[in-house]
């Protein structure tokens, strides 16, 4: 089996995480990366991106916007305020 | 009329299409949250609300128009994406710094240049980052990618869409989808490198 540069795979670890890649440089992929601390590393950071990218960014809408989003879709409707049960 | 609690979203987009004013107050009440954190990460937090507005009128006008043949939420996100890029187009916009420059880098036989201790520290940017701050340098970093790699990279790994629920979203081929999103974590994952580097 030939390896490849960290490089190669390195451009090729989208479609190796999803799964499109053909089985040959899957098990490639996979023999270098095991043999290559380095990769090893970047794999680890590459995957843990999206998860902190993902916390960080999760904003909460604020109560008052909800309301006013409500009031706003009424007033586009031509419709008066929500009647009180 | 009283709308069922369990009602599906096509259900409630069907009765809304119909006229069926409460089965739409339903479907903003369901995901008002999503289209606002949604938005945020398109646009920015300041220009979330008016987004979080136009998307959710835009698909008010367009009930009528959702043929069943998606998701009801994957055509939604559709819709919302679609206000939050023409709302991007339409403001002046600051040039902002491009973020290739933290792409990965390589020597002259392809092997990384980091050491592997330089390498994995970005995956631990959360533990050696204040909390505030790294919500501030993230979004801020979201705004520094190109807008096509913005919208497919927040789809698919912050909203969590599939690779083709994005594709249908964006109205691109998968291949395009993985493309963009590698390129985003890319730059995104030497940012966090980066930031993470000066901190420790």
């Amino acid at each position: 089996m030939t390896d490849i540069s960290c490089q190669t795979g390195v451009e090729a670890l989208m479609d190796y995480l999803e799964g499109v890649v053909p089985e040959e440089m899957r098990k490639t992929l996979e023999s270098h990366v095991a043999g290559c601390q380095k990769c090893a590393a970047f794999v680890a950071s590459y995957l843990a991106t999206p998860r902190i990218l993902r916390q960080a960014t999760a904003a909460a809408m604020p109560p008052e916007l909800q309301r006013s989003l409500l009031e706003f879709l009424r007033t586009q409707r031509g419709e008066g305020p929500p009647q009180k049960d | 009329m009283t709308v069922p609690e369990a009602a599906t979203d096509e259900a409630l987009a069907s009765r809304a299409a119909l006229g069926d004013n409460q089965a739409f107050d339903e479907i903003a009440i369901r995901y008002q949250a999503r289209v606002y954190r949604l938005a945020c990460r398109l646009v920015g937090q300041d220009d979330a609300p008016d987004v979080v507005q136009e998307g959710f009128l835009s698909v008010y006008r367009n009930l009528t128009s959702f043929r069943h043949e998606s998701r009801f939420a994957t055509w939604l996100y559709r819709i919302v994406t679609n206000a939050a890029l023409m709302h991007l187009r339409a403001r002046t916009r600051r040039p902002v710094e491009s973020l290739e420059a933290f792409l990965p880098e390589f020597d002259a036989t392809g092997g990384h240049c980091q050491t592997p201790a330089e390498l994995q520290v970005a995956a631990r940017a959360d533990e050696l980052i204040d909390r505030r701050q790294l919500a501030e340098k993230a979004a801020a970093a979201l705004g520094r990618l190109p807008d096509l790699y913005r919208s497919a990279f927040v789809l698919r790994d912050l909203e969590e869409l599939t690779t083709a629920e994005v594709a249908d979203v964006l109205g691109v081929e998968a291949a395009t989808v993985r493309q963009r999103v590698h390129r985003a974590r890319l730059m995104l994952r030497g940012y966090l490198n980066a930031l993470t580097k000066v901190k420790s």
